[in-house]
């Protein structure tokens, strides 16, 4: 057993390179490409019952190398509830999209180099998070950029997929130095680099030192996560990446740097107890969860709305880790799970699409549910996951978050915190908003003449799809048991950094440096909130929606308007280009104008697109798609993380 | 002489970032790469240098509380990171390389089709 996690990432790394070899022949590659992705699963769920249900921590040292003296000489693997957690996440999803892969990537050329890249990929990330050893942890996550670069690149005739690929390789290097950088700094302050001894070393020793190495290590993340500022990075790499390879990105590869996150702030360093550090992480997921749901209202193109969304919804993750409280990481972990389901079946239905039509546009789109019925009611199930409606998985995650939001309100008498609820709820609305839109423009609508001959994707295709659907319904309907099994355990080990040492560096270690788990750990979850401060919520925005309704100024078509709608009268509507407000209905009501009566998914949110209009061209400017402009942003987020960290820890 | 080390290393990580928010030029962009790894490197190697320190080459039975070597981790970690730094070198120019094909330049101000 103490085999299996060094067994699960090399099946990995070895079918990558066996792929090199004996990939010619295409049933051989795809043998070994299920092979490699079906084994570490299996390897991970016989883990699960020990590590998950029982508690156990397994470690293991690589040649047999133990610590000497209370030293970590060797390399370790160490695997806790987290790891375990967050490993079983990467697995199930690599392993759908490895399925979907087969026929989606089939009439690609390269074919051999894809499935190694994809292999390496999974192996690295598979490596971050069951990795004992911080050194080895930056191995990994220069593996996995590597890998997501080339594979972003990998169709390089696509559009703009060099350009993504770039850009996406000079950020990410930037944070891989940051994390090498960082880790560097630990070394010359603790002379060691395993975690467990780090993590009796760090808590006691904050000196400047350490306190900078945390903000190198923290940003370092931050871009394997794409977090503010580096969202535009993933926005650009789905876009352009095959769509398998666009849920490795969303799914997996965002789920490295929050498990580094997670990792580094409550058993590194210890620092969540700080409110100071609560509420950085509380600020950059809420920035996060907004700022990209706005972003992703204004976009046109069917993969980059999507990962605006991912990004988004990373956001409410790491705002519920954020709270340090039991139920907020736990929420913020089944978060994460959801997020990679149904993130990972909407990146897939986009695929399918993408399949048939041979475009992403969501202006040349529309009623393709005639012509794919399946893979129309599996982007549903995912999109009313992701907007948070009952019966589906999001729905229950998001609850959690607001409960756990919520409760840290009223537990810490923080109004802050209150604010954090109403934006958690704002998104959520905005999120289904925008997935009107797509569901819309995509799906229903009527057929453009030029996809008469569209039919439903091939049965692999559907098969990945199927499996994420099913286990975003599954998840969504026995929340008790997920909390239960995963998340739970999952959060406790977050806790107990204790444990996490001594099973590593033998027992009582912790105990020599007096470290002690502060934290408690309740589930005091489901039903502390109030009905009755709820519904006082509610009145009170009803209240204010009321006013701003009252007070703000009526829109009055004014004497220029009336001469336009006159002119518009003779010649047509000309609702394209900035239309006065009087026509914006023209479009629904135009009558026999035009046959083709699709409405577009810019229309379907005019009023409010236009009262914006100001914010969606301020950010759209923002987001120049200049390498220097979002080095530039990295480097701001990098001396603010450090003069933060300085000042206040 | 350490000091002047660390110093040094920190001059070219900033001097590394400075080449990459600052030159229009892809090839700058990863000639700033490069050398904010180099800067990193050299900051590893100062970590583990003892001064007046022997080379990190002993077998069990030799070594004693006494004997003064430099630590040996640091240059496991720097050859890493040279060989991985290389590998950004060489992934980044073929990438610039068929940038160049596709676009027809190597301005960054050129090459921001994908942006809002």
């Amino acid at each position: 057993m103490n085999h299996y996690p060094i067994l699960a990432i090399m099946a990995y790394f070895l079918c990558a390179f066996l792929i090199v070899v004996f990939g010619k022949n295409r049933a051989v590659r795809n043998i070994l490409g299920f092979i490699g992705t079906a084994a570490p699963l299996c390897l991970l769920i016989m883990l699960a019952e020990p590590v998950l249900f029982n508690g156990a921590i397994i470690s293991y040292w690589m040649g047999n190398r133990a610590p000497v003296g209370g030293y970590a000489i060797g390399i370790a693997l160490e695997v806790d509830a987290l790891g375990l957690f967050f490993g079983l996440l990467i697995a199930t999803a690599v392993f759908v999209a490895m399925i979907y892969s087969f026929s989606y990537m089939s009439h690609d050329d390269n074919e051999p180099q894809y499935y190694t890249l994809f292999l390496m990929l999974c192996g690295g990330v598979m490596g971050l998070v069951l990795s004992g050893d911080l050194f080895n942890m930056f191995i990994m996550v220069e593996i996995l950029t590597f890998a997501a670069v080339a594979l972003t690149a990998f169709r390089n005739k696509v559009f703009g997929a060099l350009e993504a690929a770039f850009k996406y390789l000079v950020v990410g290097c930037i944070g891989s130095t940051c994390i090498l950088a960082g880790t560097i700094m630990l070394y010359a302050q603790a002379h060691t680099l395993n975690f467990a001894q780090l993590a009796a070393f760090l808590p006691g020793n904050l000196n400047t030192a350490t306190i900078i190495a945390y903000a190198l290590l923290f940003i370092g993340f931050c871009t394997k996560a794409f977090l503010v500022p580096f969202h535009p990075l993933a926005a650009d790499a789905h876009g352009a990446a095959p769509a398998p390879v666009s849920v490795l990105i969303s799914g997996v590869l965002t789920k490295s740097g929050l498990y580094g996150i997670i990792r580094l702030t409550y058993i590194l360093f210890r620092t969540m107890g700080l409110g100071t550090v609560q509420f950085w992480l509380v600020f950059l997921g809420s920035v996060s969860m907004f700022l990209c749901v706005t972003m992703a209202l204004a976009q046109h193109d069917f993969k980059r709305l999507l990962a605006f969304h991912s990004i988004s919804q990373i956001g409410y993750v790491l705002t519920a880790a954020g709270l340090a409280t039991a139920l907020g990481v736990s929420s913020g972990l089944y978060h994460a799970m959801n997020h990679t389901l149904f993130k990972g079946l909407l990146f897939l239905c986009a695929g399918a699409v993408l399949h048939e039509t041979g475009t992403t546009d969501l202006g040349k789109l529309g009623g393709l549910s005639k012509k794919m019925p399946v893979t129309t009611v599996l982007f549903l199930i995912g999109a009313f996951s992701i907007s948070g409606i009952p019966p589906f998985n999001g729905f229950a995650s998001k609850w959690l978050i607001y409960q756990a939001t919520y409760q840290k309100a009223v537990e810490s008498g923080n109004i802050g915190f209150l604010l954090v609820t109403v934006v958690c709820l704002v998104t959520s609305t905005l999120t289904l908003a925008s997935f009107v839109k797509v569901t819309q423009s995509v799906f229903f609508g009527q057929l453009p003449k030029e996809y008469e001959n569209v039919k439903e994707v091939p049965f692999g295709m559907r098969l990945g799809m199927g499996i994420l659907a099913f286990l975003c319904i599954v998840t969504g309907l026995f929340p008790g048991l997920v909390q239960r099994f995963l998340t739970g355990p999952a959060s406790n080990a977050v806790f107990h950094a204790n444990s996490y040492i001594d099973a590593m560096m033998g027992f009582g270690y912790a105990e020599k440096f007096g470290l002690a788990d502060t934290l408690p750990v309740s589930f005091e979850s489901v039903g502390v909130w109030s009905p009755i401060s709820w519904l006082c919520l509610l009145l009170i925005m009803l209240f204010a929606i009321t006013i701003v309704a009252l007070t703000s100024k009526r829109d009055r078509i004014s004497a220029a308007d009336k001469k336009a709608q006159a002119a518009n009268a003779v010649s047509g509507p000309s609702f394209l280009d900035g239309a006065p407000a009087a026509n914006k209905y023209e479009l629904f009501f135009g009558g026999e104008e035009s046959t083709y009566s699709q409405v577009g998914g810019d229309d379907l949110f005019w009023g409010f697109k236009h009262n914006w209009r100001h914010y969606f061209s301020f950010m759209h400017d923002l987001h120049s798609g200049i390498v220097n402009d979002y080095s530039l942003w990295a480097v701001v987020a990098l001396a603010l993380a450090m003069l933060y960290a300085m000042i206040i820890l | 002489m350490i000091l002047l080390n660390y110093i040094a290393s920190f001059f070219l990580i900033v001097l590394g970032l400075y080449c990459i928010v600052v030159k229009y030029d892809l090839m700058k962009t990863v000639i700033g790469l490069s050398i904010m790894d180099y800067g990193v490197n050299l900051l590893i190697i100062t970590v583990g240098f003892n001064p007046g320190g022997t080379a990190p080459i002993y077998s069990f039975g030799e070594l004693r509380p006494e004997s003064f070597f430099v630590d040996p981790i640091p240059q496991a970690l720097t050859l890493t990171s040279i060989v991985i730094g290389a590998c950004v070198t060489a992934m980044s120019l073929s990438l610039v390389i068929k940038l160049k094909e596709m676009y027809g330049t190597t301005d960054t101000h050129e090459i921001r089709r994908l942006r809002g």
